[in-house]
């Protein structure tokens, strides 16, 4: 449903266990053994860096909300779920993806606007022909299903700022906590509000300082005992100012006594620092040239 | 050449892309919410699938062969075949109706498939021999999203949607009657009015599918007689989401992406006035249109609609807002507090403050309405034959300028009109009525669809929405 999640696409079509995504890309990449041999990727995570990188600056030329940007992630996650990477163009892809999340998301730009930004982006992968990208939004709708209606995050955190009394650099920092958690396969294994409070958690215990970081970790392992953290926990707030302190208090009570999955947010916050500790070994240039080796051997840019 | 043609079996001629413009003879697809539609390159390569090394890039039946071939002969995969083919599916039966978007034909199931269906196909943006992808329109993108999303008993029920050859064919149940069919019938040869009972049931089904829409933060955008389907067995159906969209927090104000919406008699006065922020208020409006129109069996502000000027401009809706005021009287801004604030409001100096004389010092609403009664041919009594008192009263808040102050669809739903008499609404509309409409007509002549569908042809008795007269569907900037 349009409004509500839990009768939504989203949660009955799109939301998986990890051992069903799991087994779903298992699956693809058995279909096509060989091609994911020839063609070794970097981790998913690595990749989804530089389609993040690559759909934000895409983004940021046409003036495009970060909203349309995230719903154009989601699809290109949902769309490599069905459909083994190395059969595509990814930066088609992309740019599909990207066209019909503006569309969806109430900010459409013309196709032609759409194919020059891509091949002044991309020139070695984007052909001028308009009717590649129109064919490609057939194939990225298909494989959806015609489930284009995205539930975000954004939504939980603007609701719970003032709950929680967030002050605007908290939930500036949650925003781009969320904006980074579409880097990781969080998008297709939990729903939206959880995501937010993991967010809203990491932005208060994180910062600003590694001291936050520790301070996450410890209060995650007090959340995972799923009792209240004991108020004067020795050294977990260690160089944590004493606003922040009470704002994290604030949410271990508000979360206490409501019904968000505190396990569920405990996994997603496990997960998005270890997306932080992952992507310290980005490099730009391996994943472009990997992704150029199949697409250019087979031609997929043509 | 068209894609087509090299097909051993020559698929009917509703898979073709040819469209009649029969009915909007203007070329400007008022529909289509992007810029102009694409010309095609000059380069116009084959589609994939008709290369005869191309394989079907996400079939999971296909057997690979050994890798350093494939990645020497492999072509470009890029290329997208529907997995589903329309005609494997569903066999037409004949043709519905066409409009801006597109046509509609009615189809049973194969292979056992239980049921009849409608199928609506997409115009391609682009008409032509050889189609190109052009991109898919905004509003199909909504209509295909919100209807995969919404599920309820009085909305229309999609079954699948199939893309196929550059079209897109959206499956849905078929409902034999639409409103505007059902007024026709009660208009023809003599007008008599659709019983008491039967009205309230249409309104209050067709009220409880817009209450789930608006819960859902959708509005639908285009209510109208042609737009509300009615199966055999007497339930209400909204149909035609090609204009809804969601208003949650809209990343740009609603004005801005489509200046003009709903079709012109059905149109709230704050949209025709230029309000910049409309709300779900803008389908009561048209549910009360809907309403007054299910009782007097033709259009309550039946205004001629201004065209947009060379500049596409939106024009003032003149002759439109001049019925309304006829009926309803000025607006004033002791009733409306928000007039001041609607773009266009110093227009309305400019129209006659002639309101239709009211019998024996009736409002302008009021005696419309008991004339209306009178000829349509209500009997006074018992409460159960006539809309009576409180349907006036539920209308004139449907009515209602203000749209603050307008009902929403979950205060009318409580309304007395409905609760009154102690009396149960049917969820069958058609409960206890001898009238047998007739079914929707269909045509079933292949040739026609065939020949129909070259551009230029008109098409022989099926109009658009029916009536002569009615206006074209609703235009977009």
């Amino acid at each position: 449903m349009a409004a509500n999640y839990w009768a939504s696409t989203q949660r009955r079509h799109w939301q998986y266990s990890r051992e069903t995504l799991a087994e779903i890309r298992q699956k693809l990449e058995d279909d096509d053994r060989a091609l994911v041999q020839q063609y070794p990727l970097p981790d998913r995570r690595l990749l989804s860096h530089l389609f993040n990188q690559q759909l934000a600056k895409f983004g940021k030329r046409l003036s495009i909300r970060q909203q349309a940007v995230a719903t154009a992630q989601v699809y290109v996650r949902r769309f490599y779920s069905k459909v083994e990477i190395r059969r595509t163009n990814p930066y088609l892809i992309l740019a599909t993806a990207f066209y019909l999340a503006c569309k969806m998301e109430e900010c459409p730009q013309h196709i032609r606007t759409i194919v020059s930004e891509a091949r002044s982006m991309w020139p070695d992968f984007i052909i001028s022909d308009v009717s590649k990208l129109g064919e490609c939004e057939f194939y990225l709708i298909s494989e959806m299903n015609s489930q284009l209606i995205i539930h975000h995050p954004y939504r939980t955190l603007q609701d719970l700022q003032n709950t929680l009394s967030m002050a605007q650099d908290d939930t500036s920092l949650a925003w781009s906590i969320i904006n980074d958690h579409y880097m990781t396969d969080l998008p297709l294994l939990y729903p939206p509000h959880v995501i937010a409070v993991t967010a809203i958690f990491l932005a208060l215990t994180l910062k600003p300082t590694q001291a936050g970081l520790q301070a996450a970790a410890s209060t995650a392992a007090a959340l995972s005992s799923a009792t209240p953290m004991p108020k004067d926990q020795p050294g977990s707030m260690n160089g944590v100012p004493n606003t922040q302190q009470k704002k994290v208090q604030n949410l271990v009570s508000w979360l206490a006594e409501g019904e968000i999955d505190i396990k569920a947010v405990v996994e997603c916050s496990q997960e998005i620092i270890s997306l932080y500790d992952v992507l310290e070994h980005f490099v730009d240039k391996i994943c472009k040239e990997q992704i150029a080796r199949f697409v250019k051997a087979r031609g997929l840019d043509k | 050449m068209s894609p087509c043609s090299n097909n051993p079996s020559i698929p009917p001629t509703f898979l073709r892309n040819h469209f009649d413009n029969g009915i909007t003879p203007n070329h400007d697809d008022p529909i289509s919410n992007s810029p102009e539609p694409d010309t095609p390159e000059s380069d116009t390569t084959q589609p994939a699938y008709l290369d005869p090394y191309y394989l079907e890039p996400y079939s999971h039946n296909f057997v690979l062969p050994t890798e350093s071939s494939e990645a020497r002969k492999m072509p470009p995969t890029n290329g997208y075949t529907s997995k589903v083919r329309v005609l494997d599916r569903y066999k037409v039966v004949g043709f519905i109706s066409s409009g801006t978007y597109g046509r509609v034909y009615k189809a049973v199931g194969h292979n056992g498939m239980a049921g009849e269906f409608a199928i609506k196909k997409f115009k391609p943006d682009k008409e032509g021999e050889m189609i190109q992808y052009t991109g898919i329109s905004q509003s199909a993108c909504r209509e295909m999203a919100l209807c995969s999303e919404l599920s309820h008993p009085n909305m229309i029920h999609l079954v699948e949607i199939i893309l196929e050859d550059k079209c897109i064919f959206m499956v849905f149940e078929y409902a034999e009657h639409d409103l505007l069919q059902i007024i026709q019938h009660h208009s023809q040869p003599t007008r008599h009015p659709i019983p008491a009972s039967a009205v309230r049931s249409i309104l209050f089904q067709l009220l409880n599918g817009l209450l789930y829409l608006h819960s859902n933060w959708v509005l639908h955008r285009d209510l109208k007689p042609a737009n509300i389907m009615v199966t055999s067995k007497g339930e209400v159906r909204i149909g035609d989401l090609g204009l809804a969209r969601l208003f949650y927090k809209p990343l740009h104000s609603l004005f801005s992406g489509d200046k003009v919406v709903v079709t012109i008699w059905y149109r709230a006065p704050e949209l025709l006035l230029g309000s910049k922020h409309y709300t779900p208020a803008v389908d009561l409006w048209a549910v009360g249109c809907i309403f007054a129109e299910l009782l007097s069996l033709r259009p309550i502000f039946k205004g001629e609609e201004a065209k947009m000027d060379s500049k596409k401009t939106v024009p003032f809706q003149k002759n439109q807002m001049q019925k309304i005021v006829e009926i309803l009287g000025m607006p004033t801004k002791d009733k409306w507090p928000g007039l001041i604030h609607q773009g266009e409001h110093s227009q309305l100096q400019t129209l006659s403050s002639y309101v239709r004389e009211g019998n024996n010092g009736k409002s302008g609403l009021e005696s419309w309405y008991w004339n209306t009664l009178r000829s349509t041919g209500y009997q006074d009594s018992p409460p159960s034959v006539t809309p009576g008192q409180q349907g006036l009263d539920l209308l004139s808040k449907l009515l209602e300028y203000d749209p603050m102050k307008r009902l929403s669809a979950e205060q009318a739903l409580q309304h007395p009109y409905f609760t009154a008499n102690g009396e149960k609404v049917s969820a069958n509309c058609f409960e206890g009525m001898s009238t047998q409409y007739p079914s929707r007509r269909v045509s079933q002549d292949d040739n026609d669809i065939r020949t129909s569908s070259l551009p230029g042809t008109k098409r022989n008795g099926f109009p658009d929405d029916s009536l002569a007269g009615r206006p074209t569907k609703r235009m977009k900037d």
